[in-house]
């Protein structure tokens, strides 16, 4: 199709892009334009004198075609010219950027390596592509992957690099060429990009700069057969024995919808196996897995899909993540307003839990109260604390059927604040005291709660009661605190073999935002009303639940349970770690990656804040990072200025392995706390994932700077293209367009049809 | 008082019942429809009075009315604290015996009073064994919790039924001397049972407002009554 073009009109069409036009002949434009008007009108006049036997519709038709043939001639006769910006050869520079990652070495569907392009067209003396560059320009060769280098030739090239920053690689190219006259730059890639950093961030620049980047695709766009293990999310650190529900996206080319395994392991044993169904080529599905971490300390953690026969990219299978499993006793404050039974049976179901402390406040009396599982005789001494400091001390709250009018209103305000602020876990259980009927409408507190209270209806002396059946939403059956089995098809059977439980608050609504993990439907099973059973949202720095049902120690005494039941234990145990999962201590460190590669630059950041969990600014904080050979270095973290409380530094480690990190806030002498987290060093997979080559990433790096984009097969003419793109030291050529053979065919092809009209009409 | 339960009604609106449990023996007890026998001992006076004034003390959202269920009736393992009396006359059947373990098993507390001597040990011990062949009966030394988990009791009274105590006699029957609280634990050494033996708890609860009954013997009656319960709902 080009070729034809190229026959027709002299030049390609990149020409015509680059290029200006104009007329050579002297004279103005308005001049050549009466010129054709009268040859036109005369055309048109002699048709219209010499009628002989045609009809008005014959004469108008000839008249047409005569016009246009005469046009045809003025238009030649003006003498057309295509200016065109020609570098001057051997005086502009031209970048060639090879892309220098693993992904590059993944074989075509033909055989060939993606990297095997690269000699074939720049190795000296024998490159297609190298010998009509290097005629024209002076050649400087950069490789990209991680980072971004000069190069002085294919030898260096290890296609080895663990990522694809083309963004990295054009400002690095942009930079290093930024002295000299630059005609372009060429980018060699699959353009299987893995960098975080926006992409537009590099292009203005060279816009700005007038450089075209002629971008070259290798590599295949489709993949296939291959099966691709997609992210996998795992929170950092959890507690010891919690189950993890992880989501896993599975995708598949050219293996159609069969079934496959995913295993999960640690170190040492599979902790679980799922089957998933694939879905239709290139569509993601999503498996849901549970298992359980049992061992502390910093656990591997691999998913894993057996390759499949005549599977392309084998790595892509796998995918890595670490759990810091943290053996801590996490405090919880439950302050119950009376004597009730929820009491006893929560403290039943998670008293084996050595992660879990739970501290009850059970107010027997007025101003009386008993105190259970508290650290020393002075914890809780005098009730519910009426301090920050105090309160804060604890993890999560879970507030019973007590009525809001026994607390200050600074307690009120302490309760939000330990969600928003703190970022605690807050619990609310139902009860006659508890939500609107314990009067928590208008308090500071309504509005951490995930549910919409309404003003209690007066139902009777007795106040509301309804019995209903628990059961979990969609969104439940999707949650790790309402799974009841270790067996996602056994959850929602478990959960139809519990025996239903008593509200006495109606709710039925939850706030925007919320979500509803398990609802109550009447013992008919049909829903009435629907009560929100649990629900939750995010508030500020924490977490707030509610827990309607007010007696779920029935799914422990209830004749319908037998003794061996343990859902209502799993119940409370998975409740409570949820409650204090990821509530942040006053100091904490964390890096801004989980993996990095040796030499990759990492960022420490820490919030610092004192008891009250206000932030603090004048720190003294100081970082021991100990190497996987047990160096240690010690990193003064400074504040950033931007954020309260936030301090960074940057360091490189160089040792593959585990980095233990522990971090020291002091202020004034005295010590606002210590936390430690770990760096894991090692190689990163992530070329092999959606590792086809994305053909629209680098159409988008050619078209926004102006260049091109090629597939190998069509890049014969890159040196041409280059050439006359405009850019760098050029001189502009003219080239006449009068002898377009297309013109002298539209003149065949006007004659031609005239003669042939009169003929068919008989006008000869 | 508040309203009482309809016949069929479901426990619930309270989060306390004060429940009587029921089971064959052979006594004096008797009440009405129910039927007699040595649990309705005091039945439903002593319960109503008792509801009164434990309410006035502790903070307990409490149905204000007697309520009994059978051991045998699955409906009993909504009431996870139960009171059994003169059990020094206690015969329990079969299925008594299998609905007190599951229940005891499950989490329930059961509060045993009112029983004189060895003899009527022997009975309620041997009943126990049916319940529980593995289990031992211990006793409860003053610093258990039971004694602190509301008010701090320091010493085991004696506590006498309304004929001695109100007039002055003996506070003993038969040969029950000395009185005892003892408990059978789980196995992980939580109490299940506490056995008030040699004692007459529920006559004080009954008759606290009597102007004859010593004060004294009230005032332990309902401090040991409110930390049984008070302890009961919470460990």
């Amino acid at each position: 199709m080009e070729t034809m073009f190229e026959f027709l009109f002299k030049h390609r069409g990149i020409a015509f892009e680059q290029g200006d036009f104009a007329f050579g002949a002297p004279g103005s434009f308005r001049l050549w334009l009466g010129i054709a008007g009268l040859v036109a009108a005369s055309a048109v006049a002699t048709y219209t004198i010499a009628r002989g036997k045609s009809t008005v519709v014959d004469r108008g038709i000839m008249a047409s075609l005569r016009v246009g043939l005469l046009g045809l001639l003025v238009y030649c006769l003006m003498q057309p010219t295509l200016l065109i910006s020609t570098v001057v050869p051997q005086q502009n520079f031209v970048g060639v950027l090879i892309d220098d990652s693993r992904s590059m070495d993944l074989d075509n569907e033909d055989g060939t390596q993606r990297s095997d392009f690269v000699a074939e067209a720049f190795m000296p003396g024998a490159g297609t592509l190298f010998d009509g560059l290097s005629e024209r320009f002076v050649l400087r060769f950069f490789r990209f992957s991680d980072f971004a280098d000069r190069i002085d030739g294919l030898g260096e090239l290890t296609f080895d690099g663990t990522h694809t920053h083309v963004a990295r690689a054009l400002d690095a190219a942009r930079e290093d060429l930024a002295g000299v006259p630059l005609a372009g730059l060429v980018m060699v890639s699959d353009g299987a990009d893995n960098d975080d950093r926006p992409l537009t961030e590099a292009l203005v620049p060279l816009q700005a700069a007038g450089v075209p980047v002629f971008t070259i695709g290798v590599g295949d766009e489709v993949v296939e057969p291959d099966i691709e293990l997609g992210r996998v999310e795992l929170p950092r650190a959890v507690l010891e024995g919690s189950t993890l529900m992880v989501d896993v996206v599975v995708t598949q080319h050219g293996f159609g919808q069969r079934s496959v395994p995913i295993v999960v392991s640690d170190e040492t044993q599979i902790l679980a196996e799922e089957t998933v169904e694939l879905g239709p080529d290139g569509e993601p599905v999503v498996a849901r897995i549970g298992f359980e971490l049992e061992q502390g300390g910093s656990r591997r953690i691999e998913f894993q899909i057996p390759t499949q026969a005549g599977e392309r990219v084998a790595e892509n299978n796998n995918r890595t993540a670490w759990v810091d499993v943290r053996g801590e006793r996490e405090k919880i404050l439950y302050y119950e307003g009376e004597p009730r039974f929820e009491v006893k049976f929560m403290r039943r179901a998670v008293e084996d839990d050595q992660n879990l402390q739970l501290v009850v406040l059970q107010r027997t009396a007025e101003s009386k109260f008993l105190r259970l599982s508290v650290s020393d005789s002075t914890e809780l001494a005098f009730g519910f604390p009426t301090t920050r400091e105090e309160l804060y001390r604890y993890r999560a709250l879970v507030l019973g059927s007590v009525e809001a009018s026994s607390f200050t209103h600074d307690q009120l305000q302490m309760i939000a604040d330990f969600v928003s602020v703190r970022g605690g876990g807050l619990l609310f259980v139902g009860g006659h005291s508890a939500f609107a009927e314990g009067g928590w409408i208008g308090t500071p507190v309504e509005e951490v709660l995930p549910v919409i209270l309404n003003e209690p209806q007066t139902t009777g002396p007795q106040g509301h009661f309804a019995e209903v059946r628990v059961l979990p939403t969609p969104a439940g059956l999707a949650h790790p605190a309402v799974q009841l089995d270790a067996e996602l098809d056994a959850v929602t059977a478990r959960w139809d073999s519990l025996p239903p439980l008593t509200v006495v608050n109606p709710i039925t609504k939850v706030r925007p935002g919320a979500t509803t993990l398990l609802e109550g439907t009447n013992t008919d099973g049909i829903t009435v009303d629907r009560q929100i059973a649990l629900a939750f949202q995010r508030y500020g720095r924490g977490t707030s639940i509610a827990l309607t049902p007010q007696d779920t120690w029935l799914w422990q005494m209830h004749a319908d349970v037998p003794l061996e039941d343990q859902s209502h234990e799993s119940f409370w145990q998975q409740m409570l770690r949820w409650l204090v999962d990821g509530v942040p201590d006053a100091v904490s460190v964390a890096t801004d990656q989980e993996r990095v590669e040796p030499g990759e630059a990492v960022r420490l950041v820490a919030t610092i804040s004192d008891s009250t969990y206000l932030e603090v600014n004048d720190a003294g904080v100081i970082a021991r990072v100990t190497s996987p050979s047990g160096m240690v270095e010690e990193l003064p973290v400074e504040w950033t200025v931007e954020e309260d409380g936030e301090y960074v530094v940057e360091f490189r480690p160089s040792e593959m392995g585990d980095y233990e990190i522990e971090l020291e806030a002091t202020r004034e002498g005295s010590i606002l706390g210590t936390d430690q987290s770990i760096l894991h060093v090692a190689r990163s997979d992530d070329e092999y994932y959606s590792s086809a080559r994305r053909t629209s990433l680098l159409q988008r790096v050619a078209d926004e700077t102006g260049g091109r984009f090629y597939a190998p097969e069509n890049v014969s003419t890159l040196p041409e293209d280059i050439s006359i793109s405009g850019a760098g030291v050029t001189l502009t050529e003219e080239h006449d367009l009068w002898d377009m053979p297309v013109i002298f065919l539209l003149m065949l092809i006007l004659m031609g049809s005239e003669w042939g009209f009169r003929r068919i009409r008989g006008l000869v | 008082m508040g309203p009482r339960m309809v016949e069929g009604e479901l426990p619930g609106r309270y989060p306390f019942y004060w429940t009587r449990a029921v089971y064959s023996g052979y006594g004096r007890g008797f009440y009405g429809g129910r039927g007699g026998g040595s649990w309705a001992t005091d039945y439903p006076k002593g319960d109503r009075q008792f509801l009164v004034v434990l309410k006035r003390l502790v903070r307990l959202n409490a149905y204000d009315w007697e309520n009994a269920v059978s051991l045998a009736d699955p409906m009993i393992r909504r009431f996870p604290v139960i009171y059994a009396v003169e059990v020094g006359r206690m015969e329990m059947t079969d299925e008594e015996v299998a609905g007190l373990r599951s229940y005891l098993d499950a989490g329930g507390f059961l509060i045993v009073d009112d029983f004189w001597g060895t003899r009527e040990w022997q009975v309620f011990e041997w009943n126990m064994a049916r319940v529980f062949p593995e289990r031992s009966i211990v006793d409860l030394r003053l610093d258990h919790p039971i004694f602190s988990a509301y008010y701090d009791i320091e010493e085991v009274l004696q506590v006498p039924n309304i004929n001695n105590g109100a007039n002055g006699y003996q506070t003993h029957e038969r040969d029950g001397y000395t009185p005892y609280v003892k408990g059978i634990l789980d196995d992980e050494g939580r109490l299940m049972v506490v056995i008030n033996w040699n004692t007459d708890l529920g006559d004080a609860w009954e008759w606290a407002e009597s102007p004859y009954y010593p004060l004294e013997y009230s005032t332990f009656a309902y401090e040991m009554g409110a930390n049984m319960i008070v302890y009961g709902m919470s460990h």
